[in-house]
């Protein structure tokens, strides 16, 4: 670099220069581009009082997608969004299958045949002082 | 269905009520004659009614006019069975005229009946099999102006009808018979176009409010243009075949001054070309104009956009065909694009300096996956539900960068405005732009290139060239009978279109909608099922793709003498690799949908 000329040295210098701004250019852009001012679905959810749910029923709530489920173990409720890549499940006779690539679940959400990973997600229940059961999907 | 008849009761004014209640099994042998006597019915079939009582005249009301069912003016099937379940079903209460139960209405049922639902005669104490008359419900009209103002439009009328009706029974409609309901009810509402039958792919283009005006019939239009450029192109061909045909009088036009004034005719052999790649240009023209012309009514808003597909598709004069042109350019742009790139793998003609070129085209060849993707997104409808999950939440599988690049594509927590409004731009400028560019580079490289590869003029054995006159001519007679296939397959085979996705209204139910990838995903929905959905359905694509980018790079290439033929020894092993990549794909897609063809 002993050699280099004043002119090489000012096409280098502004080469970079454009380099940096191109850079800070696509920095803005992609900032640009990832704003977010859609508000983030709800969270939560009020599905009644517990009493509309018996001992033995399984309810789906196709709004959240979420299945109630009260069996012995007491009252607990599962997301029936397939945990590979986010369909909604279906009832069938062995448990749960998904539409899109045919994940199985058991009646009580353990993956019985892969693409997926894992069971699918138990939510939160709380009561509240209303009586009314929230669920969370956070 | 039956009342206990009261002793006491006059039965003379109880007739009609009793004709009432007992209609419904009397439509459905009228359906059945219906059904059995189709291919006969006129514009007001004869209906008997002999099967019941001669009803009784009431002083105040003409019962005349219930003795059959009023078949409007409409002599399509729909409307017809319609009116005979709305006779049978839906007249009791909500009145021969869509009136509801008014007064007029309820003197149809006779003196003593009238007021039967203030007493509470037919209260709910009433046997199981009983006719319950509504005590505390108003029984609304469904015809007239500002009527049915809880519905938007046909399709929410027949969901409502199919679910709720009738009122003692829901659920009793199949669905066939919800929609005949349905087109006879906004028929008497009058906004129902003539001779437009309706279906899950048309409904929401029909509201309830207003009229729509009468769509035409546009097929002997698409004919007459279908049969003037079918004799057009029998033209272009007869003058391609003449033989002492007059040379290099024409004065060059613009579309001349694109080619050179002469090429080798060993460039210009259809059996070597297999015309691919002109073809592939012209399919992009008309997706370009079919494409501006949809976005004349096109709405890239989640709630009106599946509607405005309707609209275009069902209402609009012409409409159909151009969504169809476009459907299905679309279609035949990937087929034809991956019919080029075999083409130029299997005669080796990527080889040396025209390796730039096929980056180029492989570039197209993503950009006009994402463009086919991006428009099938633009439907917005039940359709495409699980496709935009599963693809935009793969892209979520991406380690380090993949909540980035969700942003990027869905731009907000889940698809929703944002991400339509994205597909779009997406879809209409980005990615268009993006190929009109690699594409007139593309063009420019041929050029630039020498043409179409063949050997190096020392090697040729054959010398003869023909002129651009002829070359346009040949690219034109292919366009021709391109076009007439095109508009022949968009007449008969309509691009599909399903029910608006509209909020907390996700089904459950199973099997209700498919959730099938579009068929050039076909492939990779297929891979998904294998496990890591990044492994599957990122990284292997993206490896395959870089495999072929690096084909011409890697692998060696066909000698200049072996150009301009098929199968050179050269290139085998890049022959091979392609052909090996194209049965994958082809097996995957096949198991992807075999279940289903066994079902």
């Amino acid at each position: 670099m002993k050699n280099t000329s004043r002119r090489d040295f000012l096409k280098l210098s502004t080469n970079s220069l454009l380099a940096c701004a191109g850079l800070l250019g696509i920095g803005g852009l992609i900032r640009y581009l990832s704003y977010q001012f859609d508000p983030t679905p709800p969270g939560e959810f009020e599905i009644g009082p517990a009493g509309d749910y018996p001992l033995h029923s399984r309810t789906i709530l196709a709004h959240i997608p979420a299945i109630v489920i009260h069996d012995e173990e007491g009252l607990h409720v599962r997301s029936l969004t397939c945990t590979h890549l986010g369909c909604t499940v279906e009832e069938r006779n062995f448990g749960f299958e998904c539409p899109c690539h045919s994940s199985r679940y058991d009646p009580v959400g353990q993956v019985i045949k892969g693409p997926a990973g894992s069971a699918l997600r138990k939510l939160r229940v709380v009561k509240s002082e209303d009586g009314n059961l929230h669920v969370f999907t956070g | 269905m039956s009342t206990t008849p009261q002793p006491t009761s006059n039965r003379k004014d109880r007739l009609l009520l009793h004709r009432l209640l007992f209609a419904t099994p009397v439509a459905i042998v009228l359906l059945m004659a219906m059904v059995l006597t189709t291919p006969n019915v006129q514009a007001s079939p004869r209906v008997q009614s002999t099967a019941t009582p001669t009803p009784q005249p009431t002083p105040t009301f003409d019962v005349q006019r219930l003795e059959k069912p009023v078949i409007a003016d409409d002599n399509s099937e729909q409307v017809q069975k319609g009116s005979i379940i709305y006779w049978g079903i839906c007249m009791a209460c909500h009145g021969d005229q869509g009136q509801g139960l008014t007064e007029e209405w309820r003197d149809a049922f006779g003196p003593q009946d009238r007021n039967c639902w203030q007493k509470g005669c037919h209260g709910t104490d009433h046997p199981p099999e009983g006719f319950l008359i509504p005590k505390k419900m108003v029984i609304p009209a469904v015809a007239g102006s500002s009527r049915l103002t809880r519905f938007k439009n046909a399709q929410e009328l027949h969901d409502f009808i199919l679910a709720n009706m009738p009122w003692w029974d829901p659920g009793q409609l199949t669905d066939e018979e919800a929609w005949q309901v349905t087109s006879y009810i906004l028929r008497l509402h009058e906004v129902m176009p003539l001779e437009f039958e309706l279906k899950e792919s048309n409904a929401s283009a029909i509201r309830t409010q207003y009229a729509v005006p009468q769509p035409g019939d546009d097929r002997p239009a698409i004919l007459t243009l279908t049969g003037i450029l079918a004799l057009a192109g029998i033209g272009m061909i007869a003058q391609d075949l003449r033989k002492n045909r007059p040379r290099a009088t024409e004065r060059p036009n613009f579309f001349h001054h694109l080619h050179p004034p002469t090429v080798p005719a060993l460039q210009a052999r259809l059996r070597y070309t297999l015309g691919v790649g002109g073809l592939a240009a012209f399919l992009c023209l008309i997706l370009l104009v079919t494409g501006i012309l949809e976005m004349f009514y096109y709405i890239p808003v989640p709630e009106h956009a599946a509607v405005s597909v309707e609209v275009i598709a069902s209402l609009v004069p012409f409409g159909a065909l151009i969504r169809n042109l476009h459907f299905w350019s679309a279609q035949a742009l990937m087929i034809v694009m991956s019919i080029h790139l075999l083409r130029v793998v299997l005669t080796g003609a990527y080889a040396r300096h025209r390796r730039l070129n096929y980056l180029i085209g492989l570039g197209m060849l993503l950009l006009v996956t994402l463009l086919d993707f991006t428009g099938y997104v633009l439907r917005w409808d039940e359709g495409i539900r699980w496709a935009l999950i599963v693809g935009t939440n793969l892209l979520k599988t991406v380690p380090w960068i993949g909540d980035s690049l969700y942003q990027l594509a869905v731009g907000g927590p889940e698809p929703a405005l944002s991400s339509l409004e994205r597909f779009y731009t997406w879809h209409i400028f980005v990615l268009t732009l993006a190929m009109i560019v690699l594409g007139a580079w593309h063009i420019f490289r041929v050029r630039r290139d020498g043409g179409v590869a063949v050997p190096p003029p020392e090697q040729r054995k054959e010398e003869a060239r023909i002129t651009r006159f002829d070359l346009v001519r040949r690219e034109v007679s292919i366009m021709l009978v391109a076009g007439v296939i095109l508009l022949f397959v968009s007449t008969m085979f309509p691009a599909p279109i399903e029910r608006p996705i509209t909020q907390n209204t996700i089904d459950v139910v199973a099997g209700a909608h498919t959730a099938r990838a579009p068929w050039f995903f076909l492939w990779v929905q297929q891979l998904l099922k294998f496990g890591d959905p990044f492994l599957w359905g990122v990284a292997l694509p993206v490896l395959l793709l870089i495999g072929l980018a690096l084909l011409p790079y890697m692998l060696p290439q066909a000698g200049s003498h072996e150009l301009g033929r098929w199968f050179p020894r050269g290139n085998r092993l890049a022959q091979v690799i392609l052909i090996a990549i194209a049965s994958m794909l082809i097996v995957l897609t096949v198991l992807s949908i075999l279940p289903d063809l066994q079902l």
